[in-house]
């Protein structure tokens, strides 16, 4: 999906110009990894459809900023396509993970190299809760529905980190053991293809 | 960056299960500051218990060293580990007294040698006061619910006002609110003494109640990066074609 229904929730929540859009969409939605050129092209699309249009400009403030900045509130029609928007039934997104098709398709060199890339993801993930978390004390006192809608919306976020930091464990200890049984094969003379059908079985956790 | 008071240096540890060795420990490094309030996650079996085991001096490890307050743990003398087991280092456990022991005494036990009597049931009845069971002086353990047993265990670790706490998994078999009191209680005896704490939990929500995170599985401790904001892959294609610049754009950190 494009950043077009986020940015034009935000709109409707409150109208503003791209940049502080785009820092809103990345407070909101930092995990989702919109370029904040995604929120330029999405207003430009929306202003095509006619789903949002221009609320007056704010003057060139700095002296090194060329053009005025545009303010973006919502149409009416805007606010139409995003209730049907809310009402469409959300389809499971596709699962396209790199590391997944790495591990798939891995030869037993590859695995050392394999745990490095494994672990330094559970430190990305681990980084990513720790976030989760300091937003999560920022608005805990706060009680307005945007913020306990932001809250379940993270908690679904904590979820998915805690599920891939587990999968992470799994792979990267039974990587480490395949390795152990590669160089032990190894060392033994023996073929490697016990150890290929070992990477067969990471497929399937 | 806070000093640390408990730090452990590439610390290693292994056990034999028959012919296999098990890694509970590679290379971990870890620093508990004063005020810092550090949740280690793992799975059962992960090496928590012998993480805590090896921060309060009890168990040592292969490789590495284990200070607190600057001190080595490894080479301490027995009269060292004595006073920090008697005061510096506050181990909070969920297994209640075996005796027939009021909470009263079982919280003053540990305080009698030093402190006498009077001293003892004061401080006790103070550290009960605090994790708000006052009103369970004179119950005993076997009365209690989980969640109480889980207060009087927080209560007989701060009786004696220790510099750092190692909490080994203090929710287990909580229901969410019990463990939201327990882990906001350990927040704020954190704020308001400046305690260290290293607390061990087998689920991601417990941990998330600290201020800090680690990770700990197949002997690594994981630790994030500072400041992160996670380096992960856009999934939007969209957005990433047609990348214009954006000065002064930074992802909050």
């Amino acid at each position: 999906m494009s950043a077009k229904h986020a940015v034009l929730g935000l709109v409707i929540e409150r109208p503003g110009y791209g940049y502080q859009l785009a820092q809103r969409l990345d407070e909101r939605f930092g995990s989702s990894g919109f370029a904040p050129s995604g929120v330029y092209s999405a207003l430009d699309q929306l202003s095509r459809d006619e789903l949002v249009r221009s609320a007056g400009e704010l003057g060139a403030g700095p002296a090194r900023r060329a053009a005025p900045r545009t303010i973006y509130e919502a149409t009416e029609e805007g606010v139409e396509h995003f209730e049907s928007w809310m009402l469409d039934p959300s389809p499971a997104p596709p699962l396209r993970d790199e590391l997944h098709m790495k591990i798939a398709l891995c030869r037993p060199r590859n695995v050392p190299r394999l745990i490095e890339v494994v672990t330094g993801q559970e430190v990305v993930c681990l980084g990513r809760l720790q976030d989760l978390k300091r937003l999560g004390e920022e608005t805990a006192s706060a009680r307005d529905w945007s913020s306990l809608m932001g809250t379940l919306a993270a908690e679904a976020e904590v979820a998915f980190w805690n599920a891939r930091i587990e999968w992470l464990q799994n792979a990267r200890e039974l990587l480490e053991q395949l390795r152990e049984e590669h160089e032990a094969s190894r060392a033994a003379g023996a073929s490697a293809d016990a150890v290929g059908a070992g990477v067969c079985r990471l497929r399937g956790v | 960056m806070v000093d640390a008071l408990l730090s452990l240096e590439k610390v290693s540890k292994s056990y034999w299960r028959g012919p296999s060795e098990v890694r509970v420990l590679v290379d971990a490094c870890l620093d508990v500051g004063a005020g810092e309030f550090i949740g280690v996650w793992g799975r059962r079996g992960a090496g928590k218990t012998t993480l805590l085991r090896i921060a309060a001096g009890l168990e040592t490890p292969d490789r590495g060293a284990v200070r607190f307050a600057g001190d080595d743990l490894t080479t301490l003398s027995e009269r060292g580990h004595a006073r920090l087991r008697r005061g510096e280092i506050g181990w909070i456990r969920r297994s209640g007294p075996r005796s027939d022991l009021t909470m009263l005494d079982y919280v003053a036990l540990p305080l009698l040698i030093e402190h006498g009597r009077r001293q003892a049931n004061r401080l006790a009845d103070g550290a009960l006061r605090r994790v708000g069971m006052g009103q369970c002086a004179g119950q005993r353990w076997e009365s209690l619910s989980d969640g109480e047993r889980a207060l009087v265990a927080i209560a007989h670790g701060i009786a004696r006002s220790p510099r750092l706490l190692l909490i080994d998994d203090p929710t287990a078999n909580l229901g969410v609110r019990e463990r939201e009191e327990i882990l906001q209680l350990l927040r704020a005896l954190v704020e308001e003494t400046d305690v260290a704490v290293l607390m061990t939990v087998p689920d991601m929500p417990a941990a998330m109640g600290s201020h800090q995170l680690r990770a700990l599985s197949g002997g690594r401790l994981i630790t994030p990066p500072v400041g992160s904001d996670g380096d992960t892959p856009p999934v939007d294609d969209e957005a990433e074609d047609n990348v214009i610049e954006f000065p002064g754009y930074k992802r909050s950190a």
